[in-house]
């Protein structure tokens, strides 16, 4: 029991992943700084830079308790704020970002809301607002509803439609949706205005958007890299270098951090340096990790040489918004609209293809899985988040039917240390390695490519 | 022959779900089964095809869903896709799912990529009910109006959909009369009984429905054996129920449910669609604002106080005109919209001096026994 409760991180293969978790303690220490100087802080879910951005170029700092949740999690502290979350009656089964966050605010709010000097990372300060997001789960907006019991904060939900595939087609929706959205964001846009008192600062959000897409064109020419056999990077590198581009991309520091990213891989890619030694398996892994153990995956590729290539859909940055819909588009937010849209939808001609729903968590594995020359899913079922749970089984059902590739089920949680059993991990692990050389055949009998 | 009327055709109905639907089918006529209750009916029948409400079942063993999806989901979503995979549903020539909330919205996209139906529509809702979002659900009302209008070979046209509106307007009313008889003490309809009432009417045209509702209301107002008094008068709030099994089990621990806040239930029937001159504007408000569900953010007020009695002022009504004196909150496990509910409801009922239980269970008649002990205590606990 005691080595379990050992810190279990992952050593990481590129130097820039090592580098990347700065960028995590820069945003809780801008948000104290903030704070101290009186400045206007909110706490954000991940929004895909729909409304954060807005928000930053308004001078707000923002915290961001998922990633705050995953932090915990890392670092195995988790477990007390849980606790406190569940003594207060909130059911364990609900998110463990969300039972950590509830948790922490009930401890603020009985310091008075000074932050605990136990609080790891030291701890996000006190929001002005708490901005939620309709996207991927009803967590991200019924949580911080509930955190009215320790805080009277306003929260603004985020209106992010998602839309079926069949839907996506029809003639007129997709405009639609990007109208509705804009329309959306100018509420929140004066919801912003009022409650600060000042006026939308509308050049700042336009250089903002800028390094967005500057900062996103590298991540995704990265992704495009990580194809290259071996794999130069894998997803305990990625799941350190997303810190930046999923919640600072337009921060000039993150595009500048991000040159150096691309010039690292690109350099091991030109030079067949793979990012594990003996690559011998490339797998996938959907959707969030075991924050708590991520040294695992060390394990299986010291063990297995398992190389674990692409993972995690929602995190990725998507690929550049076409030409075609940037051009003429002059309202900002129009921009962001579209671009958000787009990141959920991108992959709507690939769930046509195989008469399948939805886009998100699902389809994109669907292109991933030929392109990365996937020998396996790991699916990671979460006891706690099951937005990001619900579409696994589906989604190793078609990987099957499509591309005759094998899945492992491991179950776990992205916080809860509680209820994953690394043992069992491992021992699963073990077993499938001969369903992936199993499968490897089948693919070559049956003329796949990989 | 003895024609089954009432309280007797409901419990026929009840047991026998989709048998109406198939007979109907068998005379030539649609059928479109949907999730939960946003998708406007008005727009189903308007264009001649029965609405059917898509249930689980709670006696069923799960022995499909595990293939499709993952134990931690929503058990009722779980038990819904179940039943679709081994064919109940089959007959649909109409699925509309819906983004009510992660469970529907996901078990839309797994149904429609396994089960094919002449019409399939995925129903977005929107988050908030700001103005934009309710103009936006509009737009895809219209949607699901011209892809169901693809299959029912007509057009919709207002008028028509007016006429829907004035006929299951007239449905929710008859409900709200029904549920008007449980302010007596004893109550003059169990809980069990108005179960299988609100599931019958969701399991045939709203014409036969409201000639149902008019066979009941006339029954238990000149019934001499009805519910018998008891101790507790509950409210049920939560995750819905859609088997008497378990009314029963809370009513014979010594508990009258006299009121409910769920899904099959007074949700599904409480307002009226407004008689606008476009329709589809009614139908947007009423299904997107008016339906009070955790489901639905609604925009934080100026204090905390004003906050909660923007979202629960409705229960404290409830509370009052039932003379309700205990409070049941049902969760389902893993329904999340409710789960983030349980503290803020608890302490609003508490506020209010009532006793509550709050329980996450199984959706399975065999996981309901040990909550007995549980609601027995709970009944002695009632003042």
């Amino acid at each position: 029991m005691g080595d379990k409760k050992k810190k279990k991180s992952s050593a990481k293969t590129l130097q820039t992943a090592r580098e990347a978790g700065n960028f995590g303690k820069k945003i809780l220490a801008s948000a104290r700084t903030a704070a101290e100087e009186g400045k206007p802080i909110a706490w954000s879910m991940v929004d895909w830079w729909l409304g954060g951005t807005i928000a930053k170029a308004m001078g707000v700092e923002l915290c961001y308790p998922e990633n705050y949740g995953a932090f915990c999690a890392s670092v195995r502290r988790a477990e007390p704020y849980l606790d406190y979350a569940e003594s207060d009656g909130i059911p364990n089964t609900t998110c463990g970002y969300a039972r950590n966050c509830i948790g922490y605010t009930r401890r603020l709010q009985e310091n008075n809301f000074v932050i605990p000097q136990d609080a790891p990372g030291g701890g996000m300060p006190k929001p002005l607002f708490l901005l939620a997001c309709g996207a991927v789960c009803d967590a991200r907006y019924k949580w911080f509803q509930s955190l009215g019991r320790y805080m009277n904060v306003p929260v603004w939900t985020l209106e992010f439609p998602q839309t079926g595939v069949a839907e996506y087609y029809l003639a007129g929706n997709k405009e639609e949706n990007i109208k509705f959205m804009v329309q959306e964001l100018r509420e929140f846009v004066s919801f912003l205005e009022k409650l600060l008192g000042k006026k939308m600062d509308w050049d700042n959000l336009s250089e903002r958007l800028d390094t967005i897409f500057k900062t996103h064109q590298l991540a995704h020419e990265v992704d495009i890299l990580r194809k290259s056999v071996p794999s130069p990077a894998v997803n305990t590198d990625f799941w350190a270098l997303m810190i930046p581009h999923l919640y600072l991309p337009d921060d000039p520091e993150a595009l500048e951090f991000y040159k150096r990213v691309y010039e690292e891989v690109k350099y091991k890619v030109d030079n067949k340096i793979g990012a594990i030694p003996n690559e011998k398996y490339r797998m996938a892994f959907s959707e969030l990790p075991p924050w708590h153990t991520l040294g695992l995956f060390d394990e299986f590729a010291e063990k297995h040489g398992i190389a674990f290539v692409i993972e995690s859909w929602n995190y990725h940055a998507p690929s550049p918004l076409p030409e075609s819909e940037r051009e003429g588009i002059t309202d900002p937010l129009e921009l962001i609209a579209r671009y958000s849209y787009h990141k959920f939808n991108e992959s709507a001609p690939t769930a046509k293809k195989y008469c399948m729903d939805p886009t998100i968590f699902t389809a994109p594995y669907l292109k991933w899985v030929e392109e990365y020359k996937v020998d396996g899913l790991f699916c990671h079922p979460l006891m706690s988040c099951r937005p990001a749970t619900y579409t696994l089984m589906h989604l190793r059902n078609l990987l099957m039917e499509k591309f005759k590739v094998p899945s492992v089920v491991v179950e776990g949680d992205i916080v809860d240390l509680r209820v994953f059993n690394e043992e069992e991990a491992h021992a699963k692990i073990d077993a499938f390695i001969e369903t992936m050389d199993y499968y490897r055949e089948i693919r070559r009998k049956e003329g796949f490519g990989w | 022959m003895t024609v089954i009327k009432g309280l007797a055709r409901a419990e026929q109905i009840y047991q026998d779900r989709e048998k109406r639907a198939k007979e109907l089918k068998a005379e030539g006529k649609k059928i479109a089964g949907y999730l939960c209750c946003y998708p406007p009916l008005e727009i189903m029948t308007s264009l001649g095809y029965m609405p059917i409400r898509i249930m689980g079942e709670m006696d069923e063993p799960l022995t499909e869903a595990d293939t499709y999806l993952p134990t931690v989901m929503c058990a009722f979503y779980r038990s819904v896709l179940d039943v679709a995979m081994k064919g109940r549903y089959d007959y649909l020539d109409a699925f509309i799912g819906a983004h009510a909330c992660d469970g529907a919205e996901r078990v839309s996209y797994v149904w429609r990529s396994y089960l094919k139906s002449p019409c399939s529509f995925y129903l977005d809702i929107p988050h908030t009910n700001h103005a934009a979002a309710i103009e936006f659900f509009k737009k895809q009302l219209f949607y699901l109006k011209e892809e169901l209008e693809k299959t029912a070979g007509k057009k919709a046209t207002a008028a028509m959909i007016k006429e829907a509106v004035t006929l299951h307007n007239k449905q929710r009313s008859l409900v709200r009369q029904l549920y008007e008889l449980n302010k007596q003490d004893p109550p003059l309809v169990s809980g069990s009984e108005m179960l299988q009432v609100m599931i019958a009417i969701m399991c045939i045209p709203p014409e036969e429905g409201n000639v149902l509702l008019e066979e009941v209301i006339e029954e238990v107002k000149g019934r001499a054996e009805g519910p018998k008094k008891k101790k507790g008068r509950i409210l049920i709030w939560g995750s819905l129920i859609d088997n008497i099994a378990f009314t029963k089990l809370i009513e014979d621990c010594g508990l009258n449910i006299v009121i409910d806040d769920t899904a099959i239930g007074t949700r599904s029937f409480w307002i009226d669609v407004d008689e606008t001159e476009d329709p589809f504007d009614g139908l947007a408000i009423r299904y997107l604002d008016k339906i009070v569900c955790p489901r639905t953010f609604r925009d934080t007020k100026n204090t905390r106080m004003e906050d909660l009695d923007n979202r629960f002022s409705y229960l404290k009504k409830m509370i009052k005109d039932w003379n309700v004196n205990g409070v049941y909150m049902n969760i389902i496990r893993n329904c999340d919209i409710h789960g983030y509910e349980i503290s803020e409801v608890r302490d609003y009922f508490e506020e209010m001096g009532l006793p509550v239980l709050v329980i996450e269970q199984d959706y399975s008649t065999t996981a309901l026994e040990p909550l007995r002990t549980r609601f027995q205590a709970f009944a002695e606990s009632i003042n």
